[in-house]
């Protein structure tokens, strides 16, 4: 090229390109989302986080969690399985068409031929939709996350690296946040052999006054602050374990669907 | 060539590098064409084609549209016995056998066994006000319509609950169904006297 | 040796040491050099500053794995705040200045033409170095914006741009007022890469942190800025200093022309849009478009792989002496090394087991250090003299340089890239492997990388001993400039022999 315009040009086609598939595209088809609702219901997803959680992220973000911990689960496939509601009136010849069938981990073709088939028998099944995946299997959630879950977040906190655990779905995991203030004074006494680094400035060892603090943590034997003192959260520490409880990514939606466990729909 | 950090400054004038004009090898334009073809296929294959519902393991919105689960019995049930407890169970009781002073009883009554479900979805849609019998006995209460902020799906999860639960054994209501009556009855549907809804089709 | 022999034999007024007035079409390239001198050492002489904070920062962080107490009492000292200090510190401390100097110097030379009012460039790069320390504190006081590559908060970022904005300015202005009217190739990736930056920095920066875009957009935006960062802006640079300095080592002409361009276009046109990780949380025609970029990413790394071969093979034994083709060649190595791992990491086979792992630090450490700072160094250590008129204090250093950091980015890459396999493998199969077993079975790999780190710490310190006592011997040289420049009219006076008596006592 001789021309140093030229150069100019195609620089600026090239990268508007990029941009324009990077950073207008998502922009217009997700950031003016809304929220959606849950698969089967009215319920509308994502609800807010509450004042103390949205501070936590704040927490979150200021301390760098995302370098250790992702907030995304993935999904390598869905599985249907077919479960039978009612015998009907011929238990006998629909256990005779059970026990010739493949029930669990199937496509929705084989499935729907299963219903099909218990369905002639006299019986009736449904199918449940399961996601798969090692996320999944390793109880890090039921489905991989969309845009959705991360609606209401400033910044949004994705992680790249999984050093601890994906915390997408933590506060299903772990709702006690006496465990999660546990967890950040001394990671290792809660998990054995953990690599994460104490957040010990998260909280303030403090002398008993009259009375032991309620917040005081309960602390096992190897980690409790000398006699005559006790350690309770800062503010800081309070706002995080309240974030990690509002994570929580385990309802259906239209584009991560699967069949709600029958445990019971939300109050 | 000496090392040239060991070198004294070079001299003033050195030459910058020369360029040849060799042409491009021809089998790298053609790889680059083939390589631009399978990216294709492979993004045709795999994008959802631009569609923001289409995430990850699903390749289409076809393919997302088939694994969509269907409410299922069980499932629908579950969620009928949340609504109706939370919402119809405090004056209906829980076990449907209703409260004297407050509301008729479900279990068994005339007004929920029926082969056809038009009648029954215009109660909660439009409530009831003036005397009524049910079961033999006359209750002259006014119900509110109850079910006029249910969604579709739930207020159509909460009938089917009734009429399978308590002894009753009868079909499902679907959320078409509660969409249908809702229609018929318009916006703001006046509370049903007890000779309007003998007169109603079932 | 006299003050006057240093300077190539000609006797030189102290005026030169500043600027370059050479009479129109009499411009010698010595005097391009010189022109571009105090720029320069403030450019690389931050760089070298910040590359050992760096490094120091990063050995700390991997030293946190193995001692996970250790230094965990002090906020500003947690690995969340140290790691992305280190990595930052690397790429806006070392990585950008050393980049933006060398592209000012090449685009001098290569357009004939010597930098003028050289005060913008020297404004600017000090405004660089306190823009990075500005945002490294603000990291480390808790004021990160949360993206990775982009934690500098507003007192950082500004600064920063502005001063990238002048330089790049600079920059062009030297290209724009150029002697010859052909391009040499390496003029279009620098020129390119000038454009580059200031358009996703102050993207980047808009829709993330001044008016926040909603959701998970944010993210996209971050990964796309990320990506043009980290893999094409460096790209841009790395391989502008090496088509330049790789045949102009070896003597053989660059070979060719058109195959460059054709890699310059398809470098650009690909890599632009790769940098969305596959099962991303975003709809499927984003990661799909970032896998398909990256697969087709091949044709320019085949197209640079044939440049450097071509230009270079035959001429390696005898070039081998030179510090600064061994710099440059190894980037090369790592450059292309670096680019196979980010093709397998869009693979969907394969990028299964290193998504989430260790595998993608590895990737960009390669990129960065083994592929851009190695090129940088190699390049400094050629450019460096040259545009100061002095000798390095150890240039016998410079080889121990380039072996310890050889060798350090070796031991850094290599066990996190296998490591990160081995925890992709462990993370793939829930039902035998426990999430705490990933970790532990990481720490044996952790602490080879650790070891890499303490030897590339120790490289870059002789580098910073190097670039340092290089410009103390410039000032040493000016200062002693400056007494002669006072001394010469008072030799001329009787009536001040013996004032000038007293001077040579003092001096």
């Amino acid at each position: 090229m001789k021309n140093g315009f030229l150069v100019f040009l195609v620089s600026l086609v090239v990268l508007g390109g990029s941009w324009c598939g990077f950073v207008l595209a998502p922009v217009l088809q997700l950031g003016g989302q809304k929220q959606t609702t849950i698969l089967n219901s009215s319920d509308l997803y994502p609800v807010g986080r509450p004042g103390m959680a949205n501070q936590g992220l704040q927490v979150y973000r200021a301390n760098g969690c995302a370098a250790c911990h992702t907030e995304q689960v993935q999904q390598d496939g869905v599985a249907c399985d077919v479960v039978l509601t009612s015998a009907g009136k011929t238990p006998l010849a629909v256990t005779n068409a059970i026990s010739s069938l493949k029930l669990t981990g199937l496509d929705k073709g084989t499935a729907d031929a299963a219903v099909d088939k218990i369905n002639a028998a006299g019986g009736k099944a449904e199918i449940h939709i399961t996601a798969t995946g090692p996320d999944i299997s390793r109880g890090w959630g039921l489905r991989h996350s969309v845009a959705e879950d991360f609606l209401y977040d400033d910044p949004v906190q994705l992680g790249s690296v999984r050093i601890g655990p994906d915390l997408a779905d933590v506060g299903t995991r772990r709702p006690d946040a006496n465990w999660q203030l546990l967890h950040l004074y001394a990671p290792q006494s809660v998990v054995n052999g953990s690599a994460m680094p104490p957040f010990r400035y998260l909280f303030r060892v403090q002398k008993i006054g009259g009375e032991p603090s309620p917040d005081a943590l309960n602390l096992p034997k190897a980690f409790t602050p000398p006699a005559g003192y006790e350690v309770v959260p800062t503010a800081q520490a309070e706002e995080l374990a309240a974030y990690l409880l509002s994570l929580q990514a385990d309802v259906p939606l239209h584009d991560a669907p699967f069949t709600q466990p029958l445990a019971v729909s939300k109050p | 060539m000496s090392d040239e950090t060991k070198s004294s400054i070079p001299p003033t004038s050195d030459t910058e590098p020369s360029v040849s004009r060799s042409t491009v090898p021809v089998w790298i334009i053609v790889l680059t064409l083939v390589l631009l073809f399978l990216g294709m296929v492979y993004f045709d294959h795999h994008s959802g084609w631009f569609d923001s519902q289409v995430y990850g393991p699903y390749a289409s919105s076809e393919e997302l549209e088939l694994y969509q689960p269907k409410s299922g019995a069980a499932a629908l049930l579950a969620r009928g016995k949340a609504h109706y407890d939370q919402v119809c169970g405090l004056c209906h009781g829980i076990d449907g056998l209703g409260k004297p002073g407050q509301a008729p009883p479900l279990a068994g009554s005339e007004w929920v066994n029926t082969k056809g479900f038009e009648r029954l979805t215009h109660i909660p849609l439009a409530g009831v006000s003036g005397q009524l019998s049910v079961k033999g006995q006359t209750w002259g209460l006014a119900m509110p319509a109850m079910g006029a902020a249910m969604s579709d799906e739930d207020l159509a999860a909460v009938l089917t609950y009734i009429r399978s639960s308590w002894g009753n054994k009868d079909g499902p209501v679907t959320a078409d169904e509660v969409k249908a009556a809702r229609s018929a009855l318009g916006a703001h549907p006046l509370p049903m006297s007890g000779n309007q809804m003998s007169k109603m089709p079932e | 040796m006299s003050t006057n022999a240093k300077f190539g034999g000609a006797s030189v007024p102290a005026s030169r040491l500043v600027s370059s007035l050479a009479p129109p079409g009499e411009i010698s390239s010595t005097d391009i050099d010189r022109s571009c001198c105090i720029p320069l050492l403030a450019l690389f002489g931050g760089a070298a500053l910040w590359l050992v904070v760096g490094s120091v920062l990063a050995l700390i962080a991997s030293i946190k794995f193995h001692a996970p107490d250790f230094l965990a009492n002090c906020a500003c000292l947690t690995y969340g705040r140290l790691q992305p200090v280190a990595d930052d510190a690397l790429l806006y401390g070392f990585c950008l200045p050393a980049g933006l100097g060398v592209a000012l110097w090449l685009l001098a030379r290569l357009s004939g033409t010597p930098l003028r009012g050289a005060i913008v460039p020297i404004v600017a790069a000090n405004l660089w170095h306190l823009g990075v320390f500005v945002g490294l504190a603000g990291i480390l006081i808790g004021d990160s914006s949360g993206f990775a590559w982009l934690e500098f908060p507003r007192g950082g970022s500004v600064p920063i741009f502005f001063a990238y904005l002048l330089l790049a300015l600079w920059s062009i202005m030297i290209f724009a007022g150029r002697r010859g009217r052909t391009l040499y190739p390496s003029q279009w990736f620098l020129v390119a890469a000038l454009f580059w930056f200031p358009w996703i920095y102050s993207s980047a920066n808009l829709f993330l942190l001044t008016s926040p875009v909603r959701g998970v957009a944010q993210a996209v935006i971050g990964w796309w800025f990320a990506n043009n960062l980290l893999v094409v802006w460096t790209g841009l640079v790395g391989l502008g200093a090496a088509f330049y300095f790789l045949p102009k080592i070896t003597g053989r002409p660059l070979q060719s022309h058109y195959l460059a361009l054709f890699a310059f276009w398809t470098f650009i046109l690909f890599a632009t849009w790769c940098g969305i990780p596959p099962g991303a949380p975003v709809p499927a025609w984003m990661p799909t478009l970032s896998a398909v970029a990256a697969a087709w990413l091949l044709v320019p790394w085949l197209a640079v792989f044939l440049v450097v071969w071509q230009t270079v093979h035959g001429s390696v034994r005898s070039s081998w002496n030179n510090t600064t083709f061994c710099f440059v060649g190894s980037g090369i190595d790592a450059f292309l090394l670096s680019g196979l791992m980010l093709m397998a990491m869009a693979c969907p086979q394969i990028s299964r087991f290193t998504n989430f792992t260790w595998f993608g630090s590895a990737e960009t450490q390669l990129r960065l250090y083994g592929f851009f700072a190695m090129t940088m160094f190699g390049a400094v250590y050629y450019i460096l003299p040259r545009a100061v008129g002095l000798e390095f204090p150890f240039p016998k250093l410079a080889r121990v340089h380039f072996w310890l950091s050889l060798a350090g980015i070796a031991l850094l890459v290599v066990p996190l890239a296998i490591g990160g396999i081995v925890q992709g493998w462990k993370l793939q199969h829930p039902d035998t492997v426990a999430f705490a077993d990933t970790t532990k079975a990481m720490l044996p790999f952790l602490r080879v990388s650790t070891t890499g780190l303490l030897l590339m710490l120790l490289g870059n310190l002789l580098f910073f001993a190097n670039v340092m006592g290089l410009t103390l011997r410039w000032k040493i040289a000016l200062l002693k400039q400056f007494i002669a420049f006072v001394k010469s009219p008072l030799e001329t006076t009787s009536a001040s022999a013996s004032l000038r008596r007293d001077k040579e006592v003092r001096a």
